[in-house]
């Protein structure tokens, strides 16, 4: 079933395009090779500033693989091979003149596991900017990201302790904060929630909602439910393939190609 | 299914037979390790009562001490020696040294020190008795056996004494033909030495390869190749090291038979270990924290030491002492590359003539005189207590590190 195959020449059914002049990230007959097999085939998407888009689809669809695209992560994995454009603010991030390290600057990520360092809550969301020799108050700007990340209150007087004394939810949204010191403006989201509890769960997503008015959120969900709730659009994967994208609501409510329909009423997935 | 029929008569003979098989599992899995604990205890029982014994001793706390001036040279037995300086100073030896039976005592107990000038030219001899004089000596079993034996055969100012052989004195004193005078000193700051450098070259060299082989390194033949022959390095006879130091450092090299050929032989001996277990830390270090790292914009070397080496130095530590705690002990690679049975010097660098403990006592075991077997047995104590310190340093050091990281 979910190896059911997919023309390889499908064309992406495309709800309500985004215009060009509101893309931040801009994916362009994008395919990626793991070795020989190819985990991406001509993946074309536009994700919209300020705005949550959700990636869903059957594991090993490739959306960890896209995701990671975006902030050049893969580049990591000694046989990948990528082809087509990804374009960030005009520019293309597959150019050879482009610093991968740059890259994941300003395209911050947040993993499946929380995995903060074995440090102290304040080291963790220093480490960024240490990194990069950040010269302004340190202490304002680990407030600031903690604050922006809801976790202050919870740790303002826990600062000095280790950030693997936190618990499960607090330790991604240590994570979130940690990726925000660094200023970056585009912020990416590997099921985030897979690990966490309902309320943790619940608390990650209200924070969703509240940053996407200062970052553009990409968030790769298992979690159909939350996908509504979060997004605002969502792109459906199978195999490597984009099937669909358009509307969060638009997706739920009224997808358009059959193999949407059916995940979404979890037939199959 | 139903727990009906749990807990019959069937139930109860199985379970007792699972017991008693368990039983006899724990017994042979144990008896291993009580012999171990047996042996061990054993070894250092047997070792520290040799570092004591019963000495019968005739306290004489006068003393002759007899400086010679300097362009003095020796001829003939220190008796005579002694003899003809006192007659030339106008004194007479029968009142200083007694007559020819206690003469003779005096000879058989006294001790000649000999000191060094810098240039190493005898300058002065002293002939002092300022120690009590020993009549006859005794193990720790055999004193303790024959005790009031030989309370009861005390003559004169006689006194019966227990002797700490590993005494303040012991770290003191060099090397001597004499068991009363030996001490460990030379061998003891020629270790330290010969370690040190050991450490400030192996670390670097092995760390860096595990950073290299497990962060940089490609994936293809040519660094597989490379980790097989690093494992199989690892197991060569320390002898073998021994040769190649001799060759590649005494002599290609021409640094000579001292300290630093010593460690740059060890160091070479340690270096598959150090790579090996510094690798394995490296390894265990969660790749999610790299991922982490990276993800936030950091270069490979900024994850390297800011991430993966610290969260790896707990493993990293113990695996070093560990191989220095080899290294400390290694005898037969150090004959090779010279290291001497005697030096009349404390080694004062990477350049000094040099012995080490393990050696030392060694040469000790060799000598005639049987007291020589409780200066041996005081050095391997210090030996094993310079590398229980070791491993407690290992132990505090991996608690800490983690602790903080
Ligand atoms: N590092 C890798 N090396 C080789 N194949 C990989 C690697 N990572 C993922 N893949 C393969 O690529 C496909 C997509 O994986 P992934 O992007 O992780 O899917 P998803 O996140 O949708 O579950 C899978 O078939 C997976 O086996
Ligand atoms: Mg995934």
């Amino acid at each position: 079933m979910a190896s059911q195959a997919v023309p390889k020449d499908h064309v992406t059914v495309r709800t309500d395009p985004i215009p060009a002049g509101e893309a931040v990230v801009t994916l362009e007959n994008l395919s990626l090779w793991y070795g020989d097999f190819q985990a991406l085939h001509d993946v074309s998407l536009t994700v919209p500033k300020n705005q949550v888009t959700a990636l869903i689809g059957a594991s090993g669809c490739g959306k960890s693989t896209l995701l990671r695209c975006v902030n050049r992560m893969n580049d990591l994995v000694p046989s990948v091979r990528v082809e087509g454009q990804l374009s960030y603010e005009g520019v293309n991030l597959y150019d050879g003149a482009v610093d991968p390290v740059e890259v994941r600057r300003r395209v911050g990520m947040v993993f499946q596991k929380p995995n903060p360092f074995p440090k102290s809550v304040y080291e963790n969301v220093a480490f960024g900017p240490r990194l990069h020799g950040y010269a302004g108050d340190m202490d304002a700007l680990v407030e600031k990201s903690l604050k922006g990340a809801a976790l202050w209150d919870e740790v303002q007087d826990k600062l000095k302790q280790s950030g693997l004394g936190l618990s499960g939810g607090q330790q991604q949204r240590l994570c979130i904060a940690r990726a925000m010191a660094t200023d970056p403006d585009v912020i990416l989201m590997d099921e985030p929630t897979s690990a966490l509890d309902p309320i943790a769960t619940d608390r990650i997503e209200e924070l969703i909602h509240e940053i996407k008015k200062d970052y553009t959120v990409i968030i790769v969900t298992h979690n159909m439910q939350q996908a509504g709730r979060v997004s605002d659009r969502t792109a459906f994967m199978h195999l490597g393939v984009l099937i669909e994208e358009g509307p969060t609501e638009q997706i739920f409510t009224n997808p358009q190609h059959e193999m949407t329909e059916r995940y979404i009423s979890g037939r199959f997935g | 299914m139903s727990l009906k029929g749990i807990g019959t008569p069937a139930d109860q003979a199985r379970l007792a037979r699972r017991k008693r098989i368990g039983q006899i599992y724990r017994i042979v899995t144990g008896i291993p390790v009580v012999l171990a604990v047996l042996l061990i205890a054993t070894l250092v029982f047997d070792v520290t009562t040799d570092t004591v014994s019963w000495h019968v001793v005739e306290p004489d706390n006068e003393g002759v001490n007899l400086s010679f001036q300097e362009g003095f040279r020796w001829f003939g037995t220190w008796e005579h020696v002694v003899t003809q300086e006192l007659e030339a100073r106008g004194e007479d030896p029968a009142a200083t040294l007694g007559d020819a039976e206690e003469r003779r005592k005096f000879g058989l107990r006294n001790r000649v020190e000999l000191l060094w000038s810098l240039n190493g030219q005898p300058m002065r001899w002293v002939v002092s008795n300022s120690r009590d004089d020993r009549v006859a000596s005794y193990g720790w079993f055999e004193g303790n056996r024959m005790h009031d034996e030989l309370l009861a055969g005390l003559e004169g100012g006689e006194q019966l004494r227990l002797n700490p052989w590993l005494d303040a004195a012991f770290f003191t004193k060099n090397a001597s033909r004499t068991p009363l005078m030996a001490g460990l000193i030379n061998a003891l700051v020629g270790t330290v030495w010969v370690i040190l450098l050991v450490i400030l070259i192996s670390v670097p060299i092995g760390v860096g390869s595990a950073v290299y082989l497990e962060e940089y390194a490609p994936n293809n033949w040519m660094t597989r190749f490379i980790e097989v022959n690093i494992r199989n390095l690892a197991g060569v006879p320390s002898i073998v090291y021994g040769i190649l130091g001799l060759y590649a450092f005494v002599r290609l090299m021409n640094i000579g038979p001292v300290v630093l050929s010593a460690s740059m032989t060890l160091a070479l001996l340690i270096l598959p270990v150090v790579v090996i277990a510094s690798r394995e830390a490296i390894k265990a270090v969660p790749p999610s924290l790299r991922q982490a790292s990276y993800g936030l914009g950091a270069t490979r070397w900024q994850t390297t030491s800011r991430v993966v080496l610290p969260n790896a130095v707990s493993g990293i530590v113990t695996g070093v002492i560990l191989a220095v705690a080899r290294a400390i002990g290694e005898t037969a690679p150090l004959l090779m590359v010279g290291a001497a049975a005697f030096i009349p010097r404390i080694p004062d660098g990477p350049f000094a003539t040099y012995t080490v403990i393990p050696i030392q006592i060694y040469s000790w075991v060799g000598e005639n005189d049987p007291e020589f077997a409780n200066v041996a047995s005081a050095g391997i104590v210090v030996l094993l207590v310079i590398l229980v310190a070791l491993y407690a340093v290992a132990f505090y050091l991996r608690r800490r590190f983690e602790r903080s990281w």
